[in-house]
């Protein structure tokens, strides 16, 4: 019995197309759809005090998200899992959920996360000339890209928030990458981003397929750790 | 099985990726409906003429959707006017437009029905048909494809349509569409011609098939008869009405979309109708009488919608909510629930006094920013012409509670170019929103003056009002009113926000909502040479739509600015929307005079609508003025 359960969930190819805060919404609704008993920020405009882990972009599916919801009565984990997947369309779906003691929020805990990008290229390619690229783009002590912010465009350096890269074909023309990247609320470099700099440096021609997000993780004492790991610490 | 069950699309990601909001274009929403193909005998496509997020937001929609599907052997759908992004993709993808649930092509239904809501849209509806693969003009489709039809409050006048549309439903559709649904099923069974089909809901009250009616016009341009073509067809056709607000079916399980939309909330629709009777507004005739839901009833569907769909606000719909005669009872047990379950409640359309106020207070959502009045017109002479029964001092006492309740930002709406206006008129709007201004200061603080955002419109005269004969404003006209109020407004003060409304679309909106049939070929070449999109500024090509009209030798001044007489017969005068031509022609005289005319709550006016025999028309006093020998 717990009175802030932390939960992951995972998101199909149905529900990819909409955006982070429409997700949020998402859950909101089937909270209360669910009669689950969220508690409440107090003020003007109360919300429910559902916390995510790390927002989704617009085409991402997921294997592996997580957040945070507060209770105003305690619920055992497994009658929420229940509960909510009455309230959720296909495509979302909670799969696991633990009870939260630590004072962080998962927000605040997330420092990584794992990516599957998959793509086609337009000219044919060698496995092993994509290893070479892939090698070739992790050789470079700068990899600059003009990021999208509010006030237009600007040159940062991702290459300290790549942390590792490789490349596996998956059919014929298809490759799959696989990166493992800096996360959460500083420092976060975004799957579609990463492919814009990976394209940018290798000049390949590539229509890509889909991204999915394996994995997310916390760090504790210089170790990558499950965030259901760090919910009691 | 229905033979057309073969048809689904795929849509990639490579088409869906690449556009803005692509949850706009993947349905799958919270609520949609799902349903086995093969059960169904008939297949409806619901279109609105505009973007999914203003779409999404209709409530005549929801409510038809669920009617339609509440039926085993029926499916509707959705289909959307796709935004530019996505239809040039789709263009040069060759992807028909296809309705959301299934991913079914337009031209694979049985009935493809249109709602129209404003006359902007109507280019939107050729581009729609066209991107579903439909013929465009009625004339060409054969048998075996869909009826095209349309319902909504600009069918009043559906002549400008006339061409497009294999017929229309006026009024209001909950029970008119289960008729013409049995219909449908029955004919098809019969394995009757297409022609069979329209002669069969021809005798449907309420259905209008316009290729069943000849339209004979004077040498001056003037229609001189219409009449109908076929035996057995009506002279005129009657508009439909729910009698019982209570007893006809409300959408709670409405669909939830993924993405934000216009309203994106529960809508509690409080009563049809208004008694109030501003002689500018279509609304406020065509609607009539005004039918109330019951309190319970209405907090009972309020309950029952948030167990569906998860919303955590509501808003009250109608015309004018403070006219709702069981206004605090249905506020106390509203937010009794609201505060329970944490919903946020919204009031739009609540007239400002110590009540409303009191209530704001309570409910969550109004922001202590944003009040809205519409005076309409600046000058109370121009206000009685309009019969819009709010007085400067009403005006002032109302921002002036406003103001010392916390609210330091009003909106105020008005309109230019009504007739009788001068620019004295025009004068009087800046006259009175500097005068608010100067009478809350003592109550408003040193630092925080009462802000002003001022809206004018441009008074477009509609059908079924009692202006359905008034030319409308010279575009140079109103736009000298309008630059000379800018002008005014920006000497004197700076509290005080101003914007206005591109007078060269309200001229197009004039011509098509006063047209006839022959602005078919306009509309046709306008959309031909890329209109879309007509009430959206940034589409809007005012240079198109006057090439089309120069090529079909039409002036689009005989529909908007010219004074029609009483004895002109209109185009619309063979639909029968429940308001008599006598009563229009009294209250445009009434206007010319300023004499007011009472809401019908104060005393029935004789508007011809008691024929309707429910609503306000059987409770209120009638018998005052020109009621005496109206029969109920
Ligand atoms: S008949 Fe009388 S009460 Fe009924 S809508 Fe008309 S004016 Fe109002």
């Amino acid at each position: 019995m717990a009175k802030i359960l932390r939960f992951r969930f995972s998101r199909g190819e149905k529900l990819k197309y909409i955006a982070h805060l429409d997700i949020l919404r998402v859950f909101e609704r089937a909270v209360k759809r669910a009669g689950i008993p969220a508690a409440y920020t107090q003020g003007f405009n109360p919300r429910q005090k559902l916390v995510f882990g790390l927002p989704m972009s617009i085409g991402l599916t997921s294997e592996s998200e997580y957040a945070d919801i507060e209770l105003s009565e305690d619920m055992e984990p497994c009658e929420f899992i229940a509960r909510m997947n009455e309230g959720l369309p296909e495509g979302l779906k909670v799969e696991e959920a633990v009870p939260r003691n630590t004072k962080d929020n998962i927000m605040n805990q997330i420092t990584a996360a794992r990516y599957e990008i998959v793509f086609e290229v337009k000219e044919p390619k060698s496995l092993f000339e994509i290893h070479s690229m892939v090698y070739d783009f992790l050789s470079r002590e700068d990899i600059t890209i003009e990021k999208k912010t509010k006030k237009g465009y600007r040159p940062v350096n991702i290459r300290p928030l790549i942390y590792s890269v490789s490349a596996e074909k998956t059919a014929e023309d298809r490759f799959m990458i696989k990166a493992f990247l800096s996360a959460g609320a500083e420092n976060n470099l975004r799957a579609d981003l990463f492919m814009q700099a990976f394209i940018q440096e290798t000049k390949l021609e590539i229509d890509i397929l889909s991204m999915h997000r394996k994995a997310l993780y916390a760090s504790a004492f210089n170790e990558w750790k499950n965030p259901f790991e760090v919910a009691n610490d | 099985m229905h033979p057309l069950t073969m048809m689904q699309l795929k849509i990639d990601d490579r088409i869906l990726l690449k556009v803005e909001k692509p949850a706009k274009y993947t349905g799958n929403e919270w609520n949609m409906v799902r349903k086995p193909l093969d059960k169904v005998k008939m297949r409806f496509a619901f279109c609105f003429p505009d973007d999914y997020e203003i779409g999404m937001s209709h409530l005549g929609m929801k409510i038809l959707y669920h009617i339609l599907n509440k039926r085993d052997e029926v499916y509707c759908e959705r289909a959307f006017a796709p935004w530019v992004d996505m239809e040039r993709l789709m263009r040069e993808n060759d992807l028909p437009l296809y309705t959301l649930e299934t991913y079914t092509p337009l031209s694979e239904f049985d009935i493809v029905g249109f709602t129209l809501q404003y006359e902007m849209s109507y280019t939107n509806v050729l581009n729609m048909l066209d991107l579903g693969r439909i013929p465009i003009f009625a004339r060409d489709r054969t048998e075996g494809m869909p009826f095209v039809i349309a319902g909504g409050p600009c069918a009043c006048n559906p002549e400008p349509l006339a061409d497009f549309f294999d017929f229309f439903v006026i009024g209001e559709g909950e029970e008119v569409i289960n008729e013409i649904v049995d219909e449908y099923i029955s004919w098809k069974e019969a394995k009757e011609s297409r022609t069979e089909f329209l002669k069969r809901v021809s005798c449907i009250e309420g259905v209008y098939v316009p290729s069943f009616y000849d339209v004979i016009y004077n040498e001056d341009g003037t229609v001189k008869s219409i009449a109908p073509n076929t035996p057995d067809v009506p002279d005129s056709v009657k508009r439909r009405i729910i009698k019982d607000m209570d007893s006809v079916d409300f959408p709670e399980d409405i669909i939830v979309p993924y993405i934000g939309t216009v309203h994106d909330r529960i809508m509690l629709e409080v009563f049809r109708g208004c008694i109030r009777g501003c002689r500018f507004c279509q609304a406020g005739f065509i609607y009539r009488p005004v039918r109330e839901r019951s309190y319970e009833k209405l907090c009972e569907i309020a309950k029952k919608s948030v167990q569906s769909t998860g919303y955590d606000e509501i808003s009250l719909v109608s015309l004018s909510t403070s006219d709702y005669s069981a206004l605090p009872d249905l506020c106390n047990n509203l937010i009794e629930f609201t505060e329970k379950e944490n919903i946020s409640l919204s009031l739009p359309s609540l007239r400002v006094d110590n009540f409303s106020l009191g209530l704001m207070d309570r409910v969550s959502k109004v922001r202590k920013s944003g009040l809205t009045f519409a005076p309409e017109a600046g000058t109370q002479r121009l206000r009685d012409v309009i019969n819009k029964g709010i007085t400067n001092e009403d005006l002032v006492s109302s921002v002036r509670l406003a103001v010392s309740g916390g609210w330091n930002q009003v909106k105020l709406y008005f309109m230019i170019g009504l007739p009788t206006e001068t620019m004295e008129d025009v004068e009087g709007i800046s006259e009175l929103s500097i005068n608010l201004i100067e009478s809350c200061r003592d109550i408003s603080g040193r630092d925080k003056f009462l802000n002003i955002t001022l809206s004018t419109a441009c008074f477009v005269p509609k059908p079924f009002t009692p202006f359905q004969w008034e030319p409308m404003d010279e575009i140079e006209v109103l736009m000298k009113k309008q630059y000379h109020l800018k002008d005014l407004i920006r000497k004197r003060t700076r509290n005080i926000k101003y914007n206005y409304h591109d007078a060269r679309i309200s001229f197009i909106e004039a011509v098509l909502a006063r047209g006839d049939r022959r602005l078919g070929k306009v509309i046709y070449t306008a959309w031909s040479k890329g209109c879309k999109f007509d009430g959206w500024d940034e589409f809007f090509s005012f240079d198109k739509w006057m090439k089309a009209f120069s090529e079909c030798n039409l002036d689009p001044k005989f529909y908007a600015n010219r004074k029609r007489e009483y004895s002109e017969v209109l185009p619309w005068d063979h639909i029968d929307m429940g308001i008599s031509k006598e009563f229009l022609i009294k209250e445009n005289q009434k206007a010319y005079e300023g004499d007011l005319t009472r809401n019908c709550a104060a005393g029935c006016s004789a508007c011809g609508a008691q024929v309707y025999k429910t609503g306000i028309c059987a409770k209120t006093k009638r018998g005052l003025i020109y009621g005496e020998n109206t029969e109920v």
